[in-house]
C-alpha cells in the first residue's frame, strides 16, 4: 500500500512516566503505525553518582549505598560489593559467613525474581494477577530479611569479611516455610503463564538475541542463558562456597523473550534447591571476620562478580591504601543488558517493544546509579 | 574457577596475535598501546586459544596525570577472565580509541565513560552525555571535579584524625 | 408456554409486565392520546434502572468485579466504605465528580467533551429490546437482534472521537486500534449470530426466547462454537482484558482515556461495564434461554432468572481479565480474520444444512437433541483442525529450560551436555 496511502513515522516516548518502564526509563521510538523502526534511550532520571559519593566514604559507609542501587535485590549488591573489597584486602571469611551469604543471596534471587516474572507478565497485559501472586510470595520472604536485618528492602546486611548480626532463631522455620510454599506458587505461576497460547504468542520470537549476539553485547544473567550460552558466575567462578552446592544451570533456546521468562522460572526452583542445601549443612563458629571499620587496603586494584539476579554484578575498586575507594566502579547488569535493546526492539510493534523491555528486567536504581 | 590472567600470561597472548601490541604489564593488567588496541581485542576475540568475547566490564579511572580505561575481558569456554588498560595522557582532551566495533556491549559503557570522565572514544558510533544532560558543567568523576578554593578537596582526606591524600602531582584544571 | 400457576394479573410478580400494562391501560383511559407512550417510556426506563441497571451496574458491575478480580489476585478488595465495602461505586462516583476534568491545551474540545455523552447513549438505549421477562420488554420490535448489532456498533464512534480529539499519541494508538478491531470483530461476531438466527428461524429477540423454551434446550447446546466466537467477538469489541488493546494499560498507558479524567473518565469507565452487561444479556438471551429455565420460571420471576444468567455471562468476563494476557494488535487481528471467521463461516454451512434436514423433518423435537450432540463434537473438532491447519503446533513448544550441569559457552539446540 506504500505509495498509495501516505504516512508518516512519528516519535513516541515511552517513558519516563509510562506503566512499563519500571521506573523512570524512557524510551523514545520512532514508530511506523504500529512498527518501531527507532528506538533510543534516554536515561539518568535517577543518576546519584554513587560512584562519586563513594570514593568519599569509607569502605564499610560504602556499603548501604550498594542498596540503593538495585533496590530490589540489596543482599546481592552488598555481597558483590563486600567480596570486592575482600579481594582487595585479602579478607578470609569464616564458613558460617559464606553459608548465611549463600542463603541470603538466594532468597534475594527469588524475591527480585518474583518481582521480574510478575511484571513481566503484567507487561504482557496479563491484569495485575501474575504480579499479585508473585508479591505474595515475595512479602515472605521480605519478613525473613525484615526478621533478620531490621529491614525489607535495603537490607544493609552484608558486612567485610561477613554479615552484620548473627540469625535469630525465628530464621529457619521461616526459610523452611519458604521452601515447602514455593513450589507449589510456582507450579501455580507455571499453568498461569508457561502454558498460557497468549503469552506464548505474545513472547515467542519476540526481542530475538542470537548467542554471538548476546555475547557480543556483553549481556549476562538471564539473558545470555536465555540465548543458550551456559554461564552462570555462580558454576564458572564460584565465590561464597558456591562449588559445594548441587545445582543446575538452566539455559533457553532461541533467546526470546519467552525463553528468558521460562530461565527465571527455573532460575527459582535452583535457587530452592541451594537454599535447602544451604540449611541443612549450616555450620557453626563464628560469622564475621573482624575488620577494622576505617579498613585501608594496600594499594592495588580489584574486579568482584557475582551471579545478580539480573546477571553479572561486578565491582572494580582501586584503593590507594586510604580509608576509602580510590575509583570505585559497579558494573550493573541491568545497565548493560540494555546495549542490545535497540537491536531487539527495532522491527516490532510498540507492544513487542514493551515485552522486550519487560524481559530485559531492568531496575532504573542500577541503570543510572 | 575463573582463571584471572596476570599481566605477562595476558600480554603473551596479545603479543602472539599482534606483535608490538603491550606497552607495559602489571601483576593484574596488561597496558596495550592506544593505536593497536583495537586491532589486538578483535584479534583476541577471534582467536580461538585467547576466545575473549565477553566484554565484561569497561570503565574509567583518573589518575591526575592520565586516565585509564580498563577492560575486563573474559572466554565462556576458557574460562578466563583477562585485564587491559590503555592510558589517555592529558586532562583537556584525553581521546581512545572506540572498541564499539568490536565489542557492541562497549557503547553504553563508552558512553558512561565519556559522560564522567571526559574520555573521548575515537571512532564510536554516537558518543553522547548517557546519564547527565548535554552542557552539563564538568566531568564529574574526574578527581578534580568540585575542587573547592585554595587546593582543598572535599571528602575525608581533610578531617582531623585522617591522614591527608596524595597532594595532585597535576595542578587542577579549571 | 403452560398456564401452570401463571396468571397476567398486576400483581403476579413472576412478570412485571402485567403490572406495567395495566398501569398503561388505566392511563390511556384517563390521559389524551398520546401521553401513554412517554409514559411507557418512563415506566420501561425507571423500572429497568431499579430491577437491573441499579444492581447489576454499581453492586455487581464496579464492585463485584472488584471483589472478584481481588480475590483471583489474593487480596481482599474494596471493603471500608459500607458493609462489606458495598458504597465504594458512590464513594467512587462522587470522587469522580469532584475531580476536575482536565482538557489538554491542543485538544479539540468540543468532541473531546461530546465523546463521553454519545458512548453513554447506545449503553441505555441497548436495553430497549432486551426482554426481562414474557412482557417485560420496552421495544418488543420484531428486529431486535438487528436493532441491537446497529446499536452495539456506535460506541466505537466516541471512542475514535475520543482518541483523536485528545491530541495525545497514546491516544490516537487506542483509537486506531479500536477502529480496525471493531471491523474485524463485527464480522464473525454477526456470522455466530446467524447461526442462531437459521435455527430459530426469527430475528426478535423474544422468538428466540420462545424457541428455547419450545424446544427446551438452550441454544448454546445446539452452538456451542457460535457462543465462543460471539464471545470472543464482544469482548473484543468491548475492551475486555484479554483482548484490550485499545486501553492497553502497559502498552499505551490508557489508550483513547489517555487524556481523560473526572467525571468524563467515569462515563467511560461506568459505560464500559454497561456494555459488558448488555452484551451478557444478550448472550443470555440469544444463547442460554433469556428469563426461561426449563419451567422453573413458573415458580421463580423471570427476569431474576435472566438477572443471573447475566450475572453468569459478566462472571466469563471478569474471569478472562483476572487471567489472561493481552494479545498484540496484528494478532488479533489474524485471529479474526483467519480464524473466527472461517469458523463462523463453516458454523453456519452446518447449521443451515441442519435446519434444511429438519425442516424435511417438520421440526420433529427430538431432533433437535441429536443436533445438539453433533454440534457440540463437530465444533471440538472444527476447532482443533482448524488450528492445526493453520500451523499451530504446542508440542514444539517446549515450556521448560534445558538444565546444564557445567558452565561453558554455547550450547546448540539438541546437544545434552
Amino acid at each position: 500500500m506504500t505509495g498509495i496511502i501516505k504516512s508518516e513515522p512519528f516519535v513516541i516516548n515511552i517513558g519516563p512516566q509510562h506503566p512499563s518502564t519500571h521506573g523512570v526509563f524512557r524510551i523514545k521510538a520512532t514508530v511506523d503505525g504500529e512498527k518501531v523502526i527507532d528506538a533510543e534511550m534516554v536515561m539518568g532520571y535517577l543518576h546519584r553518582s554513587m560512584e562519586k559519593l563513594a570514593e568519599e566514604r569509607t569502605y564499610t559507609q560504602n556499603i548501604p549505598f550498594t542498596d540503593r542501587t538495585d533496590y530490589l535485590s540489596s543482599m546481592s549488591n552488598n555481597l558483590g560489593y563486600c567480596l570486592a573489597v575482600e579481594k582487595l584486602a585479602g579478607i578470609e571469611v569464616p564458613p558460617r559467613g559464606n553459608a548465611i551469604r549463600v542463603i541470603m543471596a538466594e532468597l534475594q534471587r527469588l524475591a527480585s525474581h518474583c518481582m521480574a516474572i510478575g511484571a513481566f507478565a503484567n507487561d504482557t497485559g496479563a491484569w495485575q494477577t501474575p504480579v499479585m501472586w508473585a508479591f505474595r510470595e515475595r512479602e515472605k520472604i521480605l519478613d525473613i530479611f525484615e526478621v533478620t536485618s531490621g529491614a525489607r528492602l535495603t537490607c544493609n546486611y552484608m558486612r567485610i569479611g561477613g554479615v552484620a548480626f548473627d540469625l535469630r532463631p525465628e530464621f529457619e522455620p521461616m526459610v523452611r516455610r519458604i521452601l515447602r510454599d514455593f513450589p507449589p506458587f510456582l507450579d501455580e505461576m507455571e499453568g498461569l503463564l508457561s502454558g498460557n497460547e497468549i503469552f506464548i504468542a505474545r513472547t515467542r520470537g519476540v526481542g530475538v538475541l542470537t548467542p554471538e549476539m548476546a555475547t557480543n553485547a556483553s549481556l549476562s544473567g538471564p539473558m545470555l542463558r536465555g540465548s543458550g550460552i551456559a554461564w552462570d558466575i555462580r558454576k564458572a567462578d564460584p565465590y561464597c562456597g558456591y562449588e559445594q552446592y548441587d545445582f543446575d544451570i538452566p539455559i533457553g533456546y532461541n533467546g526470546d523473550s519467552y525463553d528468558r521468562f521460562i530461565v527465571r522460572l527455573e532460575e527459582m526452583r535452583q535457587s530452592l534447591k541451594i537454599i535447602q542445601q544451604a540449611l541443612d549443612g549450616l555450620p557453626g563458629g563464628p560469622f564475621r571476620t573482624e575488620v577494622p571499620l576505617a579498613l585501608r587496603p594496600p594499594k592495588g586494584e580489584a574486579y568482584a562478580r557475582i551471579e545478580s539476579p539480573r546477571g553479572e554484578l561486578g565491582y572494580y575498586l582501586v584503593s590507594d591504601e586510604g580509608p576509602s575507594p580510590y575509583r570505585f566502579h559497579i558494573r550493573p547488569p541491568s545497565f548493560i543488558n540494555l546495549s542490545a535493546l535497540k537491536e531487539m526492539t527495532v522491527g516490532g510493534t510498540v507492544a513487542d517493544a514493551i515485552v522486550v523491555l519487560g524481559s530485559i528486567d531492568i531496575v532504573v536504581g542500577e541503570i543510572d546509579r | 574457577m575463573t582463571r584471572e590472567l596476570t599481566g605477562s600470561e595476558a600480554a603473551a597472548l596479545a603479543e602472539a596475535l599482534v606483535p608490538g601490541s603491550v606497552d607495559r604489564t602489571t601483576e593484574t593488567a596488561c597496558y596495550l598501546k592506544p593505536d593497536r588496541l583495537v586491532e589486538t581485542l578483535r584479534a583476541l576475540r577471534d582467536d580461538p586459544d585467547a576466545n575473549l568475547v565477553h566484554l565484561t566490564n569497561l570503565c574509567g579511572v583518573d589518575y591526575w596525570d592520565h586516565f585509564e580505561v580498563v577492560y575486563h575481558i573474559q572466554s565462556f569456554e576458557k574460562n578466563h577472565l583477562a585485564c587491559f588498560k590503555v592510558e589517555a595522557w592529558g586532562r583537556e582532551n584525553p581521546e581512545v580509541p572506540s572498541v564499539t566495533p568490536v565489542f557492541h556491549g562497549a557503547w553504553m559503557q563508552e558512553c558512561e565513560a565519556y559522560d564522567l570522565f571526559g574520555i573521548r572514544f575515537a571512532g564510536h558510533p554516537n558518543l553522547y552525555r548517557i546519564l547527565l544532560w548535554e552542557g552539563y558543567p564538568g566531568w564529574p568523576l574526574r578527581k578534580d571535579f568540585l575542587a573547592m578554593p585554595g587546593g582543598l578537596q572535599p571528602g575525608l582526606g581533610e578531617f582531623a584524625g585522617v591522614a591527608p591524600r596524595q597532594e595532585p602531582p597535576v595542578k587542577v584544571i579549571e | 408456554m403452560t398456564p401452570f400457576l401463571v396468571s397476567d394479573k398486576w400483581y403476579d410478580i413472576r412478570d412485571l409486565g402485567n403490572l406495567s400494562r395495566e398501569i398503561l391501560e388505566a392511563a390511556d383511559r384517563i390521559l389524551p392520546f398520546g401521553v401513554v407512550y412517554v409514559l411507557a417510556a418512563l415506566i420501561g426506563f425507571v423500572a429497568s434502572f431499579l430491577l437491573f441497571v441499579l444492581p447489576s451496574q454499581l453492586i455487581v458491575g464496579v464492585y463485584g468485579e472488584r471483589r472478584i478480580i481481588g480475590r483471583m489476585q489474593s487480596r481482599l478488595g474494596p471493603n471500608r466504605v459500607g458493609p462489606f465495602g458495598l458504597l465504594q461505586p458512590i464513594a467512587d462516583a462522587i470522587k469522580l465528580i469532584q475531580k476536575e476534568a482536565l482538557t489538554p491545551t491542543r485538544a479539540d474540545r468540543a468532541v473531546m467533551y461530546i465523546a463521553p455523552i454519545i458512548f453513554v447513549m447506545p449503553a441505555v438505549l441497548l436495553w430497549a429490546v432486551i426482554p426481562f421477562g414474557e412482557n417485560m420488554v420496552i421495544a418488543d420490535i420484531p428486529v431486535s437482534l438487528m436493532y441491537f448489532l446497529a446499536v452495539s456498533s456506535l460506541p466505537v464512534i466516541a471512542t475514535f472521537m475520543a482518541g483523536w480529539s485528545a491530541n495525545n499519541k497514546y491516544s490516537l494508538f487506542g483509537a486506531m486500534r479500536i477502529v480496525s478491531m471493531a471491523i474485524s470483530y463485527e464480522s464473525p461476531l454477526v456470522l455466530a449470530l446467524l447461526g442462531a438466527v437459521v435455527m430459530t428461524g426469527t430475528i426478535s429477540l423474544s422468538g428466540m426466547v420462545a424457541w428455547a423454551d419450545e424446544f427446551n434446550i438452550w441454544m448454546v447446546f445446539v452452538q456451542p462454537l457460535a457462543l465462543v466466537i460471539y464471545f470472543i467477538c464482544v469482548s473484543a469489541e468491548l475492551n475486555r482484558t484479554p483482548v484490550d488493546i485499545a486501553e492497553a494499560e502497559s502498552e499505551i498507558v490508557a489508550g483513547y482515556l489517555t487524556e481523560y479524567s473526572g467525571m468524563k473518565w467515569g462515563l467511560f469507565y461506568g459505560m464500559d461495564i454497561g456494555y459488558a452487561l448488555a452484551a451478557s444479556g444478550f448472550a443470555a438471551t440469544v444463547f442460554l434461554g433469556g428469563w426461561t429455565f426449563f419451567g422453573l420460571e413458573q415458580w421463580v420471576p423471570g427476569w431474576l432468572i435472566f438477572i443471573a444468567k447475566t450475572h453468569l455471562f459478566y462472571f466469563l468476563f471478569i474471569w478472562t481479565r483476572g487471567t489472561l494476557p493481552r494479545l498484540r494488535a496484528d494478532q488479533l487481528m489474524a485471529f479474526a480474520w483467519k480464524f473466527l471467521l472461517p469458523l463462523g463461516v463453516f458454523n453456519l454451512l452446518i447449521v443451515s444444512t441442519e435446519r434444511m434436514l429438519w425442516s424435511e423433518q417438520d421440526y420433529a423435537k427430538g431432533l433437535i437433541y441429536v443436533f445438539a450432540l453433533v454440534n457440540i463434537i463437530l465444533s471440538v473438532a472444527l476447532v482443533y483442525a482448524w488450528a492445526r491447519f493453520n500451523g499451530y503446533r504446542p508440542e514444539r513448544t517446549p515450556t521448560r529450560p534445558r538444565l546444564v550441569k557445567q558452565a561453558g559457552g554455547y550450547i546448540p539446540v539438541g546437544e545434552r551436555s
